[in-house]
């Protein structure tokens, strides 16, 4: 992707052209894909009227199914059959066995650190396995929109580290999708409420999904949102819900065996279908008869409300907590947003609602209201409001660092720092006569190296030997927009140097991704010549256009004659190769255009911060705020 | 062509006095101007040589917000300003009534298990750290203004004192919470 777009920032060249982009939710248990269409977000349903796609993959004997298809089987193939793949991205071999006995997949590990479950069609990734479910919601959204999408915000977890994040992009460029931007989900559910233009404040999202429960304490604090503090169960959810009703089910008609599998299954999916009617109705008639099991009976609100009471109160628990690490009070809440299915449990609403003081905010679609967020955001970021003043600042979630003698984590970049940045310490050797270091970046707030994660290793090597402390080794980590890292080390003395996009150990290298992206190539029927030919047609019209935009603008003012006059060259040449057919030829003659125009992009860059800092005025400032 | 603005030190790059006492509202106001015409998601769209320009601009100004915006921090750049590094071993001999006080608060919160409501003691300790974290920003400010240059650095070296002091109760907290719940 080689765009070369010399546009005013907000604004497209073709203002009046809407450009395509979509929010995604790539959920543990149900992924949506939603668009913003006359202004307004809403997710799209597939052709059954669906909007919930279950991210569940299985992997058949002849096709991939992905969502409700693969669900029907997962009962019967289960090895074959991933659910819950969000809780493996970007983990090792190593994370998944602490994991437990409960994940019911065979791993392997084979030549890349990348863990890979075993499946009758081989072994695959967390990665892969994502990726199928993001090309579903791709196609999904070009089939309802028409195929030229720009590209998706994707919603993390905010607690999702470097690594967890890296797997999520790669699985998007699998997918063949472009990524606006990482965008936290809780950040996501309050854009999508529209509390990023309201009023400045501690915002607290409650999200409660089916197997999860996630608090975050957020600020929003001229435009830019902070994460406080993020906490949670990753084992609690509405399914344990079912899991109470289902029992006190089995406890009410005096069920005294062990009950079969086949039983549980559907009495847990009748304490679920009770539990939804309890959210309209104040008590619910229930009959079951299967097996030797036949009961008939009453479940009341109040009734219910006790049973799952205690679970709830461990959601409280968490929320208490993280508001301690926050350093605010309950009272300083501004806003409680609802996020996850489970939060249409009235008992819940309450009891949040008690906790904080305040009514949640539950208009939107719980299931749906962090891919409306996230679609909002693309739509800003695809170019598509260019007044819009909406501005989502993140910070890295966890502190990054740096392995020192001992085994402790020297901290480079701390938790709670507007990203990007760079941030560069120096080191020294230890020992006489040392020419190479090892760097170890970890991530995570503790003291001792063992206790935070790895994120990755590398060697800085060759530098020329000096006595113990003499060496000046400059380590700089770079976290860019979307929480990734990139880590380089030069001893500052010989300029030797070394460097890493940091994710070997848990994602997937450039090359293992360059395989997989050819091997679903040669899958597609697709005639990829002319799909290349046709990209590189359009992206050397968008250059062109974007050039003249930004010449008429100050190109007088910033360019010499003589520039001028090699940028126009460059500029004759790249209108003649796109007449031909050969992509390559379009290519060079972008990549062309591009050199010669890298001072002037250079000066515009750097008269944009003049002019945001020119002619500062406090009127200046009251009249925006009135707009 | 130039790079002026992004070398140029952090208090020009925000447009604001050099001054210890900054106005961190105004602050907080530039950083949103400047962010909202350099950020990434101001160039998504972008060639990636605008990209590059627009994450060291971005990481830039985030770096010079934090070196503002944070107390100890902003302490240190201004003293590096004039030319003094704190990372420098060659470390004058403290003030001693003022280690002294330190022992003994590491004393009683070693001790504070055994208190009747640790909660509540430890939520003392934060606020007279807080109270002396002020009075040591005052310090700070008047040493620096009257360029007596070694006082300044003294009183950075107690802030950076209850910086650690600060995280150590707020550990022990989070500890006892634990325990408690």
């Amino acid at each position: 992707m080689a765009l070369l777009q010399i546009s005013e920032p907000g604004q497209t060249t073709a203002p009046h052209q809407h450009r395509l982009a979509v929010g995604i939710d790539l959920g543990t248990t149900n992924s949506l894909v939603a668009t913003v269409r006359s202004a307004q977000a809403q997710t799209l349903p597939d052709e059954n009227g669906h909007h919930l796609l279950p991210s569940v993959v299985r992997y058949g004997e002849e096709v991939i199914e992905v969502g409700d298809a693969a669900v029907e089987h997962a009962v019967k193939d289960p090895s074959n059959t991933i659910v819950s793949v969000k809780r493996l991205m970007g983990r090792a071999a190593a994370d998944l066995k602490s994991l437990g006995e409960s994940s019911p997949y065979e791993f392997s590990t084979g030549d890349s650190s990348v863990a890979k479950i075993k499946t009758r069609s081989g072994d695959v990734s967390a990665v892969e396995v994502s990726a199928e479910i993001l090309k579903t919601l791709k196609n999904r959204a070009i089939a309802t929109l028409g195929d030229d999408l720009v590209g998706a915000v994707i919603t993390v977890p905010a607690y999702f580290d470097d690594a967890q994040r890296q797997a999520t992009k790669d699985a998007a460029r699998l997918a063949d999708l472009n990524v606006l931007r990482l965008l936290n989900e809780p950040t996501a559910a309050a854009v999508a409420y529209g509390l990023d233009t309201g009023q400045e404040g501690v915002i607290a999202i409650y999200d409660l999904g089916g197997g999860t429960f996630d608090i975050s304490i957020l600020r929003l604090k001229q435009g830019v949102f902070e994460v406080l503090a993020t906490g949670g169960d990753s084992a609690l959810g509405g399914d344990d819900f079912d899991h109470v009703i289902a029992e006190w089910m089995l406890q009410q008609a005096a069920y005294k065996k062990t009950p079969s599998p086949s039983l549980v299954r559907l009495l847990m999916r009748e304490a679920r279908s009770a539990k939804e009617q309890l959210a309209s109705d104040n008590e619910v008639n229930i009959k079951v008869e299967a097996e030797d099991f036949k009961w008939q009976g009453v479940l009341s609100l109040s009734q219910m409300r006790d049973l799952i009471e205690p679970l709830i109160k461990k959601t409280i628990m968490a929320c208490r907590r993280s508001l301690r690490d926050a350093d605010v009070s309950a009272e300083d809440v501004l806003e409680v947003v609802m996020v996850g299915g489970s939060t249409r449990t009235l008992a819940v609403r309450e009891m949040v609602g008690e906790f904080f003081q305040r009514e949640p905010l539950v208009s939107i679609d719980p299931d749906k209201v962090v891919a409306v967020g996230a679609a909002l955001q693309a739509d800003v970021l695809a170019g598509n409001k260019p007044g819009d003043e909406m501005l989502l600042l993140d910070v890295i979630p966890l502190s990054l660092g740096i392995e020192t003698m001992g085994g402790l984590s020297e901290k480079i970049i701390y938790r709670n720092t507007p990203i990007p940045v760079a941030k560069a310490q120096d080191f020294t050797t230890y020992k006489d006569g040392q020419t190479a270091m090892a760097v170890h970046v970890v991530q995570g707030e503790r003291e001792l190296v063992d206790d935070c994660r790895s994120l990755a290793r590398f060697d800085l090597r060759g530098f020329p030997p000096s006595v113990a402390g003499a060496a000046r080794i400059r380590v700089t980590y770079q976290v860019d927009a979307d929480g990734l890292l990139t880590v380089s080390a030069r001893e500052e003395n010989s300029g030797v140097e070394a460097s890493v996009d940091v994710k070997p150990s848990y994602g997937l290298t450039d090359s293992e991704i360059e395989t997989m992206l050819r091997d679903s190539m040669d899958h597609a029927s697709d005639d990829m010549h002319s799909r290349m030919l046709r990209e590189q047609q359009v992206e050397a019209e968008r250059v062109v256009e974007a050039l003249d935009a930004a010449l008429k603008k100050d190109g007088d003012e910033l360019l010499s004659e003589e520039e001028k006059g090699n940028i126009s060259e460059a500029r004759e040449l790249l209108v003649n190769a796109k007449a031909s057919d050969d992509s390559e030829n379009i290519k060079a003659a972008i990549k062309k255009l591009e050199n010669a125009c890298a001072d002037y992009v250079a000066r515009r860059m750097n008269s944009n911060i003049r002019n945001a800092m020119q002619g500062h005025s406090v009127e200046e400032y009251a009249g925006k705020d009135q707009e | 062509m130039t790079t002026d603005i992004l070398s140029s030190n952090f208090f020009a790059l925000f447009d604001v006095p050099v001054s210890y006492d900054v106005d961190l509202d105004l602050v907080q106001q530039r950083y949103r101007d400047l962010q909202k015409a350099v950020h990434p998601d101001k160039f998504v769209n972008a060639s990636d040589q605008e990209k590059r320009i627009s994450m060291q601009q971005t990481s830039r100004i985030n770096e010079a917000f934090n070196a503002l915006r944070q107390p100890v921090d902003r302490a240190i750049y201004l003293l590096s300003l004039k030319g003094v590094d704190l990372n420098l071993e060659n470390e004058t001999t403290m003030d001693a009534v003022f280690l002294m006080g330190q022992m003994e608060m590491r004393e009683a919160l070693s001790e504070i298990h055994s208190a009747d409501d640790p909660l509540a003691e430890l939520d003392d300790f934060s606020r007279q750290i807080k109270d002396k974290m002020k009075s040591m920003m005052d310090g700070f400010s008047q040493a620096l203004e009257s360029d007596r240059l070694d006082d300044a650095r003294e009183w950075v070296r107690k802030m950076q004192f209850m910086q650690k002091a600060k995280k150590e109760v707020d550990e022990l907290s989070a500890k006892i919470e634990d325990e408690l719940y």
